[in-house]
């Protein structure tokens, strides 16, 4: 009798846990007013100040509704600010997962921000409970991005002392590059044909790093040209170059001592239009016949037309670009070509500006990071992939740590 | 020399007025007569290498012609090659793929009419394909020429398949924001905010936010993705560099052949989910999205010319190293 | 087909066949194409740079009825500071607009491609050279060492001599064999645009092609 007496209580109870336990887990049936079957609200509202912002954007999460994906149409997100009433700023349809995020990038710095979550179905409108207030505050510093802060540091100290080095007057060395040597020649065999030097500055503006670098070498081409009394010819494609070309070359002459020699016309405008300009420079090379073709700066599709037009009419051909999908035709066509960072190091090694030498200098601090990181880092990853060294594996991780950008 | 100048003008001047008026239009050679054509070229071919082993080298005029005849040929001729797809252009499909109806497509048009051949038939393809699946498309340029070209391509697709013309509404299936100057800063400035730089479309002059497809599309954190058509600067490169690495946004491109190798580092390290690259890469993208076009069509003449290019510069090498031998 | 567009066709396709008979000899048509191209091609320019960025971002803007801004100004200032270049007396007020497009781009490019092309190419390169199928191990070999024998070339402070010279040629051999690729790609590129001016010659001018 006892016996069973405390297995029908037993029974009784797990009959109850049970109940409770599945009552947790199926829809729980809210009727409206109406009679209509409410979805049940989504929990969990988690809000906070997005990380690393200007203090306009909060982020909001939430666990799903438990009738989510069957029967819902998705999410409103309501927000009210300060004591305000609460209104709809967003909605988010559903896909089935264990939960949402939204970021909201419309709210004002400094001001408090509470949210609610409603779950949508055809039953009707069902709503989350409020969030804590939360207030979007702007960080000076984006600490993700610290790596590269330091990085940036390195090399542009490193650009910066090596100028302060080089305007102390110490020597800086920058090894031989071979096109160089082949410049003034060129000029010289234009002057012995009697014949101009045809300068082409690329097709890019002012603004371009490439066309600073033509600009540079251009100076001491002119002096060259001004100092043999040869011819320079100069189509430009955009105004600015012509500006500062004709500025560059009137001191050239100037310098050597030849201010009577020089004329505007030596540079003149063509087109902005790339393949009018070609057509126009193809022209000139053709008619004209320059003993000499310097092409320097940025060239597009342009290149290989330049480049084989010269190499028809017979003229020394120097190329330096540091556009890569062009180097091919100026290698192929050209009788030297100044590769990618070569022009850059053409430019300064002419013109001995301790600015220019500095920063050459920075950056082969910055190839030698780079190099060392390489290095380090295949070997690390290389170590970790094929035998598992925990050391290996912590090196590994901070070189892409080190070299990442999120 | 100007009369012999004047009478060859007079006579290719004639050749074209004859083609123009007197042949039969279209002209199509049969599969017998493309493979006499194929063997006919081929023992052109061999006697050029025989004179160059003779000494007797072709001079550039005849191997400009030689070039001409191979991409011309094949436009009359019946074959298709087999075309595999790249992992590059396939990761451009399914970015697209991967879209769900309604989702935003930021759709940047960089090129000008002179890389139209290249870039034209992959735009063509890709406004199909987001017509055909609901994809909607946000065009604008960083060229002037950008955002004409893309009324092109959508004309060309609603030409090609009329019943786009009642199927898709413009300001609700996609919209023309047009150029804007100021080559990469417009992409900086749409990072914040596209209004600020596109405040009108270019086609009906609306109003920004009064177009439906823009709703809710504040920067590029409102786009679900991004496609670019690039020829050159401003392009892919500064996409990459402004939107992609500082704002997240998820890209493919389509570029010209000259661009790509270019674009190549930035697909290794994942920062583009796929590229196009010439028309090759368009021929794929057209085949992979089901919507054969232009760049399935120039592909035989593009690889006729390769072959030619190949052989010529066999000849070639073989020329120079005897002379060298010859020197020596 | 209406006339006008007839003729914008026949103009076209002469005009195509102007230039392309520079590849037999420069001559009087060429000329003529030429000097039509450049000149309709710096119009063009005039014309997309006063509507483009005159007239949309400065006029436009400055009479906006609701929002004038009053920023272009300052563009339009270093624009006409920009045009003081003529004259020799005040010609140096033009190195002030010149330096602030400089600095400007200078300014945005910095960063930019400091974490595009270096911090996340190198962070590319770090890869395991053991691992996977043997394509990817030799893929992943050839891309360090390419990029690593690359950049020992581009080093400027050590001259190319010993092992250093020696990794710096296998840097120029991997940057030829690149260069060779890329050459190959533009000449595809090229061959394109040759075949799109194909089509139109021998499809929409001569409607030869089907």
């Amino acid at each position: 009798m006892i016996f069973g007496k405390s297995l029908y209580c037993s029974f009784i109870i797990i009959a109850c846990f049970f109940t409770v336990a599945t009552a947790q887990n199926e829809a729980v049936a809210t009727v409206d007013s109406v009679g209509q079957i409410l979805p049940q609200p989504p929990g969990n509202i988690i809000v906070a100040d997005h990380k690393y912002d200007n203090g306009g954007i909060i982020d909001i999460a939430w666990d799903r509704s438990p009738d989510d994906p069957l029967g819902i149409d998705g999410y409103n997100i309501y927000r009210a600010c300060g004591d305000g009433d609460f209104e709809i700023v967003a909605f988010v349809l559903p896909g089935g997962m264990e939960s949402y995020s939204f970021i909201d990038d419309k709210v004002e710095r400094g001001e408090s921000y509470r949210y609610k979550i409603s779950v949508i179905s055809s039953g009707g409108e069902s709503f989350s409970e409020s969030s804590v207030s939360v207030r979007g505050d702007w960080e000076f510093f984006d600490l993700d991005k610290l790596n590269i802060l330091i990085l940036g540091i390195i090399v542009c100290g490193s650009v910066i002392g090596f100028i302060f080095t080089a305007r102390a007057g110490r020597k800086l060395f920058i090894r031989k590059i071979s096109g160089l040597e082949a410049l003034e020649e060129a000029v010289g065999r234009a002057t012995e044909m009697g014949r101009p030097i045809l300068f082409i500055p690329g097709i890019l503006d002012m603004d371009d790093v490439q066309t600073l670098a033509a600009i540079t070498i251009l100076a001491r081409v002119s002096r060259i040209v001004a100092d043999y009394d040869s011819k320079i010819e100069m189509p430009v494609s955009r105004s600015l170059v012509m500006t500062t070309a004709r500025e560059t070359i009137k001191n050239s002459y100037l310098a050597a001592g030849r201010p009577d020699a020089y004329y505007d016309d030596m540079v003149h405008y063509v087109t902005d239009e790339q393949f009018g300009y070609v057509a126009a420079v193809n022209g000139i090379m053709v008619r004209d016949k320059p003993a000499t073709c310097l092409y320097l700066g940025a060239f597009f599709a342009e290149s290989l037309i330049l480049a084989e037009t010269g190499n028809y009419i017979g003229a020394i051909q120097i190329a330096g670009t540091a556009r890569p999908g062009q180097l091919p035709f100026f290698v192929a066509a050209c009788d030297y070509t100044l590769i990618g960072e070569e022009l850059f190091a053409a430019s300064a090694y002419l013109s001995g500006d301790p600015k220019q030498l500095g920063s050459l200098k920075g950056q082969d601090v910055g190839k030698f990071v780079a190099m060392a990181a390489m290095i380090i880092g295949t070997l690390a990853v290389t170590v970790v992939s094929a035998w598992q060294f925990k050391f290996f594996g912590w090196l590994s991780d901070l070189m892409y740590s080190m070299f990442s950008t999120n | 020399m100007l009369k012999k100048e004047l009478i060859v003008s007079a006579l290719i001047a004639i050749a074209f007025l004859i083609a123009k008026f007197l042949l039969p239009k279209p002209i199509q050679f049969s599969r017998t007569v493309s493979v006499i054509i194929i063997i006919l070229l081929a023992l052109l071919f061999f006697f050029i290498f025989i004179l160059t082993v003779k000494g007797k080298y072709i001079g550039r005029r005849v191997v400009f012609l030689l070039v001409g005849i191979a991409l011309l040929l094949p436009f009359f001729m019946q074959f298709t090659l087999p075309l595999q797809i790249s992992p590059e252009v396939r990761g451009a499909y399914d970015g697209l793929a991967s879209l769900k109806g309604g989702s935003k497509v930021l759709a940047s048009f960089d090129y000008d009419p002179a890389s139209a051949p290249e870039l034209q038939p992959m735009a063509e393809a890709f406004f199909k394909y987001c017509f055909d699946n609901d994809i909607k498309v946000i065009v604008m340029g960083l060229w002037p020429q950008g955002a004409q070209q893309a009324n092109l391509a959508v004309e060309a697709a609603m030409e090609e398949t009329p019943r786009y013309r009642d199927e898709i509404q413009y300001g609700e299936d996609w919209v023309n924001l047009g150029f804007q100057a100021g080559n990469e800063f417009v992409i900086v400035r749409m990072g914040e905010s596209f209004k600020a730089m596109f405040p009108r479309d270019i086609v009906k002059n609306l109003p920004y936010d009064s177009i439906p497809v823009l709703k809710n599309v504040r920067n590029f954190s409102n786009i679900d993705y991004s496609i670019n058509f690039s020829a050159g600067k401003p392009g892919t490169v500064e996409w990459v560099q402004v939107a992609v690495d500082r704002y997240n946004l998820n890209m493919a491109a389509g570029n010209t052949a000259v661009q790509a190798p270019m674009a190549y580092p930035y697909l290794k390290a994942k920062q583009l989910t796929g590229l196009m690259g010439g028309m090759s890469g368009g021929a794929e993208f057209e085949k992979i999205t089901g919507k054969f076009g232009k760049a399935t069509t120039y592909l035989l003449s593009q690889s006729f010319a390769h072959m030619v290019v190949i052989v010529l510069i066999l000849i070639g090498n073989f020329a120079f190293f005897r002379e060298r031998m010859r020197d020596k | 087909m209406g006339f006008w567009e007839q003729f914008g066709i026949w103009l076209a396709a002469l005009f195509t066949i102007g230039i392309i008979s520079f590849l037999y000899k420069d001559n009087v048509l060429y000329k003529a194409c030429e000097a039509i191209f450049v000149g309709v091609s710096a119009g063009y320019w005039f014309v997309v740079y006063y509507w483009d960025m005159l007239y949309k971002k400065f006029y436009q803007q400055v009479t906006d009825p609701v929002n004038p801004e009053w920023y272009p100004w300052l563009g339009v200032i270093l624009g006409v500071l920009m045009l003081t270049r003529l004259s020799n007396k005040i010609g140096w007020l033009s190195r002030w607009p010149l330096a602030f497009v400089v600095g400007a781009t200078a300014g945005l490019y910095m960063m930019v491609y400091f974490v595009s092309n270096a911090i996340v190419q190198i962070q590319g390169t770090i890869v395991p050279l053991a691992e996977g199928t043997a394509g990817d191990i030799i893929a992943n070999i050839l891309v360090a060492a390419g990029t690593f024998c690359g950049l020992i070339y581009f080093f400027f402070s050590k001259e190319h001599r010993g092992a250093f010279g020696g990794a710096a040629k296998i840097g120029i051999w991997f940057l030829m064999i690149t260069f060779g690729a890329s050459f190959g790609y533009t000449v595809m590129s090229r061959m394109s645009l040759m075949i799109g001016r194909i089509d139109f010659l021998f499809g929409r001018w001569l409607e030869l092609i089907p």
